[in-house]
């Protein structure tokens, strides 16, 4: 870089240059969105106000019936709390394990392409036959009830998707297994975007290992897993295909989300108005999350150029 | 469809997520108190629209596709699909049928979003009863009641019964099943027990034999939660008897003592614990289903339609081969209003659009015909419905079936089939709560009655 | 000029942290080879069930096939059916990340770098989108694809499913987009270039691995989409993979073994993707090092 002075344009011009621009490269996005996603999801609000069952018209206006029967109705509470223990549970362990696994795999270790490549399998995989697979795993007999059997020499017989007390835990579980793909991936890109030199300087100055990670890695990781733990959070509350699929939010609603919830009282009984009701709850709840979650932590990270520091 | 088009235009325009205050509706369509009139009514004005009479009218000889959705999507029924409605283009060459096959769950999305707006195809598939009643009060399909008097052949009573809404028919069946107890007779054998229950008592006894002989007695499919209904529907049909069963779906409630009695009778067998593990888990298909468990001797009895045979033998090994698989009607109830020969069970069928040309009545009167219908049984392993078709079927287990299906005076259909698919929810999921031993029979009651409203 | 100070390294990059223990490595590859455990052994269930048929799988959940059954396998690469779902599959997932990625990238190109009133509130719209049940919305979607006259076409398909992933989309590019040093654009600036050159010559290369992660993210998910594609590609000769494996169900019966063959094989061309764009998040550019 040079010595100079850099000279820019007169304030007023810039401005005036930059909305054209501005709109020219929102456009694409912008209109996309608006048609497809803003205004479907506007309509679903209009729904929610209606007693609907998608083939008569919407004559039927109970304003916020639909809500206050959601609230009285003890089966969504218990989605509701199922929604909040998953996560609890996956900012507990799922996040700081995808953290972990994706810290092992920027490591030199041998095979680690191999690596990176099956551990991001299951998130390929559809929900179809994760679902498929994991009953079988987890059936009176199957694969789990082996293992058990193996290791304990006694046969052993679980009740993994059939006790209710037991079968949010396992769908946890299962939806860890498949997610955490995710969130790995997702770390390995903001590790790679932290420069080697930093890190490099930081061993030449003696640090090792551990404090390198925890004041080098970490703090410029943290964009990152603060995007991730917003996503986290987000998709938790929004958890459908794979507890559908799985487990159909039984047994007798014991794994039910607000998601299984509300596609049950659409595409099952027909009653699109409550089943908007519910989403728009969801969509409140999350919002609540969103903006509370964007003013505390993600806003630190959006002005945030990231320097060189000097070594 | 003209205001939604305005409506979205003007939102384009504004570019901004306001709710649309002013809202056009779809045209026609009736609220609950009038749906009868209303849907008369509208069926009448749709059949002029489509230029007949409710009579048999003329077909012309300009060009005229129909459009089929049906679910028979592996062979042996999409076969034999695709040859009668090549037969009847081949007599018809002005026809053209246009097939789309789908499988059953994606194909009850496809047509909610096909329905929903406005887009009815001229024969589809239905299950009668309460799903069929909501697609009558939007107006979705066309009065058929006069046409089909006017076909050569005839309809099984029970099975013309299920198309039809408030005395009206909106459809043609071509499939009725009942529900039975399938059983593995070496099983029963092997626990000494010499035939099947004729009473109630009975199975009870049997049950707890099978349990002291070491056999687990029920595979049940909880986790499906209709497998559960048919319990309890059935139960419910034995104790209430035809009449009060009939009323009951009239007047929307389950206030009768007979179904908390039903319940309680039901609770006697739950009690006994006579499932296999994890049943409240179990769904109904696939290697971990209801279906295998029988199939592979882990179970001796299930409650089920005439389909098991097929899924059985798809997940395990076929126990009808070697005569080892056999049936029984749900027992007699002493004391209770029913009759022994009532049946409890459901079939399909194909409804007819509201704009379906006159050339799909008479399609559906080819695929009525007993010609027809005797392939149906012989080939497709369905039960036909049409009157004379009976004897087409040739699998002695399903011999058994069809001939209880004729005797039977009354057939109920399956509780989520007959009454509105929000109540028929809430029916299966208070009977499972009630079988996870959760609940007491006056929940059922209630949790009915309430959705009811 | 800027760009000679983007050099690509030709390697992976390493962490190997001196002064790392044996010890600590053993223990790594240990947790390593448990985690593969976990993912491989459901994985190769499926695989291997679909070389067994549903009765094998039905009566014996924990075996190798016995007898080997390749029929599922074969009927499955055999039918024509499957090619044509591969294809589609193919050109939807296609079409759909050639359209994310400008329209994503050049969104969160201007929420980040740009400051204009009413930024936040853009960025907060499309956030939005993500905390919506998509499900629901799924009738209202489908009448205007419907009115926009796109029923059954893989555009109506591929539009929508751009739609739903730009909230995800924008929400992982703006912070790496906006770590981008300042000094980089000045610099850019300075040499005469206006923004979208900025954005095309300097922002998009620094930003491969990110790119490349959505990139991924939205294949997967176009890939294994469901219910869009189901209502609205009616003409069978359009469906997509998923569609495609309800055929081995009916309203009775499932053919669980080959579900298993087929979605195993459905897997396939998602994973090859993954593993090539892997090496595009992995690899990385030198990052801010400006040197000269």
């Amino acid at each position: 870089m040079t010595a100079t002075q850099i000279t820019a344009p007169p304030a007023r011009q810039r401005r005036a240059r930059k909305w054209p621009i501005i709109l020219a490269l929102l456009a694409p996005a912008l209109i996309l969105y608006v048609v497809f996603v803003i205004f479907p999801i506007g309509q679903a609000f209009r729904y929610s106000l209606f007693d609907w069952n998608g083939l008569q018209p919407l004559t039927d206006f109970v304003g916020t019936d639909n809500f206050s029967q959601a609230f009285e109705d003890p089966v969504f509470r218990g989605a509701l709390t199922h929604n909040g223990i998953i996560v609890a549970l996956t900012l507990l362990l799922q996040l700081p394990f995808a953290l972990f696994l994706a810290v092992l795999l920027d490591q030199d270790l041998r095979g680690r392409s191999l690596m990176r490549l099956l551990f991001f399998a299951p998130y390929v995989l559809s929900e179809v036959v994760t679902a498929v697979v994991w009953r079988q795993i987890f059936r009176p007999g199957g694969l789990l009830d082996a293992g058990v059997s193996a290791a304990t020499g006694e046969q052993f017989q679980g009740l993994w998707i059939a006790d209710p007390d037991i079968v949010l835990y396992s769908v946890f579980f299962v939806v860890s297994w498949k997610y955490f793909g995710f969130h790995m991936i997702l770390m390995l890109a903001g590790l790679q975007q932290i420069p080697d030199d930093l890190e490099e300087a930081a061993a030449i100055d003696g640090a090792n290992w551990w404090q390198t990670f925890r004041h080098i890695t970490v703090p410029l990781l943290g964009p990152t897993v603060r995007v991730s733990i917003f996503l986290a959070i987000i998709g938790s509350l929004q958890l459908f295909d794979l507890v559908w699929v799985m487990t159909g939010g039984g047994p007798v609603n014991a794994s039910n989300t607000m998601a299984t919830y509300l596609i049950d009282w659409a595409f099952r009984r027909f009653q699109f108005g409550y089943a908007s009701a519910v989403s728009v709850i969801i969509f409140v709840l999350s919002l609540i999350v969103a903006i509370a979650y964007q003013r505390w932590a993600l806003s630190r990270d959006l002005d945030g150029a990231i320097t060189v520091r000097g070594a | 469809m003209r205001t939604k088009r305005s409506r979205l235009m003007l939102l384009l325009t504004v570019l901004a997520m306001v709710l649309a205050a002013c809202g056009g509706g779809d045209g026609g369509g009736a609220t609950d108190s009038t749906e009868t009139t209303a849907g008369d009514s509208e069926n009448t004005t749709t059949t002029a629209d489509s230029g007949t009479d409710t009579t048999e009218a003329e077909p012309t000889e300009e060009p005229v596709t129909i459009e089929w959705w049906h679910i028979q999507n592996n062979d042996p029924g999409l076969s034999l699909w695709q040859a009668v409605a090549d037969e009847f283009m081949a007599e018809h060459p002005n026809v053209t049928i246009d097939i789309t096959v789908q499988e059953n769950e994606a194909f009850k999305q496809a047509l909610q979003t096909s329905l929903q707006a406005g887009d009815v195809p001229d024969i589809f598939q239905s299950w009668g009863g309460g799903g069929l009643r909501e697609q009558v009060d939007a107006g979705l399909v066309m009065d058929i009641t006069d046409a089909a008097a006017g076909f050569d052949s005839e309809f099984n009573g029970a099975a013309a019964s299920m198309m039809e809404i408030d005395g009206r028919m909106y459809g043609v069946p071509f499939d009725l099943g009942i529900v039975g107890v399938w059983y593995n007779k070496a099983l029963f054998e092997e626990a000494g027990i010499d035939g099947p229950p004729a009473t109630w008592d009975e199975m009870l006894e049997d049950v707890q034999t099978l349990k002291d002989a070491g056999i687990t007695p029920i595979s049940l499919a909880a986790g499906d939660k209709w497998p559960a209904m048919f319990w309890y529907g059935y139960m419910a049909l034995r104790i209430a008897g035809a009449d009060v069963m009939q009323q009951a779906g009239i007047d929307e409630n389950f206030n009768d003592p007979a179904f908390v009695q039903a319940g309680e009778e039901l609770q006697r067998l739950i009690d006994l614990e006579p499932f296999q593990p994890g049943y409240l888990a179990t769904p109904w298909d696939g290697p971990d289903g209801a279906a295998a468990v029988l199939a592979n001797s882990e179970a001796a009895m299930m409650l089920m339609g005439h389909w098991a045979p097929g899924t059985m033998s798809a997940n395990g090994p076929d126990l009808a081969a070697d005569d080892n698989l056999g049936w029984f009607i749900f027992p007699e109830v002493e004391g209770g209003a029913g009759a022994a020969t009532d049946a409890f069970g459901g079939g399909n069928g194909f409804a007819v659009g509201k704009d379906a040309p006159p050339e799909a009545l008479e399609f559906l009167e080819y695929l009525s015909s007993v010609d027809v219908a005797n392939r149906v049984g012989g080939e497709a392993n369905l039960l036909p419905t049409t009157v004379g078709s009976e004897g087409s079927i040739t699998d002695p287990n399903l011999v058994d079936v069809i001939s209880a299906r004729g005797e039977a005076g009354y057939v109920q259909l399956y509780l989520d089939q007959a009454y509105p698919p929000e109540v028929g929810a809430a029916v299966n999921d208070s009977i499972v709560t009630l079988f996870s031993g959760d609940g007491v029979p006056q929940d059922v009651v209630d949790a009915v009655n309430a959705s009811w409203e | 000029m800027v760009d000679v100070a983007i050099r690509g390294r030709g390697r992976e990059p390493e962490r190997s942290y001196r002064g790392r223990s044996p010890v600590a490595r053993a223990m790594l590859y240990m947790v390593a080879f448990a985690v593969l455990g976990a993912i491989i052994i459901p994985v190769a269930y499926a695989v291997l069930g679909g070389f067994r048929d549903t009765a094998q799988l039905a009566a014996s959940p924990v075996a190798f096939p016995d007898p080997w059954i390749f029929t599922n396998y074969l009927e499955v690469l055999g039918s024509g059916s499957f090619w044509e779902q591969v294809w589609n599959s193919t050109f939807i997932a296609v079409l759909t990340v050639a359209l994310v990625l400008p329209a994503a990238s050049l969104a969160a190109f201007v929420i980040s770098r740009f400051s204009f009133r009413g930024r936040e509130a853009v960025y907060t719209l499309f956030v939005l989108g993500l905390l919506f049940p998509v499900a629901v919305a799924i009738l209202p979607l489908y009448i205007v694809i419907r009115e926009l006259g796109l029923l059954n076409t893989t555009v109506g398909v591929a539009l929508p499913q751009v739609a739903f992933q730009l909230p995800l989309s924008i929400v992982i590019l703006r912070p790496f987009f906006a770590s981008i040093p300042r000094e980089l654009e000045e610099a850019a600036i300075i040499d005469g270039a206006g923004s979208l050159r900025f954005y095309w010559s300097v922002l998009l290369p620094l930003s491969r691995p990110v790119l490349a992660t959505i990139a991924v993210l939205t294949v997967v998910t176009s890939w294994n989409a469901f219910l869009l594609p189901l209502v609205v590609l009616t003409d069978s000769a359009g469906w997509t993979l998923p569609i495609g494996v309800t055929n081995y169900s009916t309203q009775y019966t499932t053919d669980t073994a080959r579900v298993l063959a087929y979605t195993t094989l459905a897997m396939i061309p998602a994973l090859l993707f993954y593993a090539v764009a892997e090496r595009q998040i992995v690899r990385g550019l030198v990052a801010k090092g400006i040197k000269g």
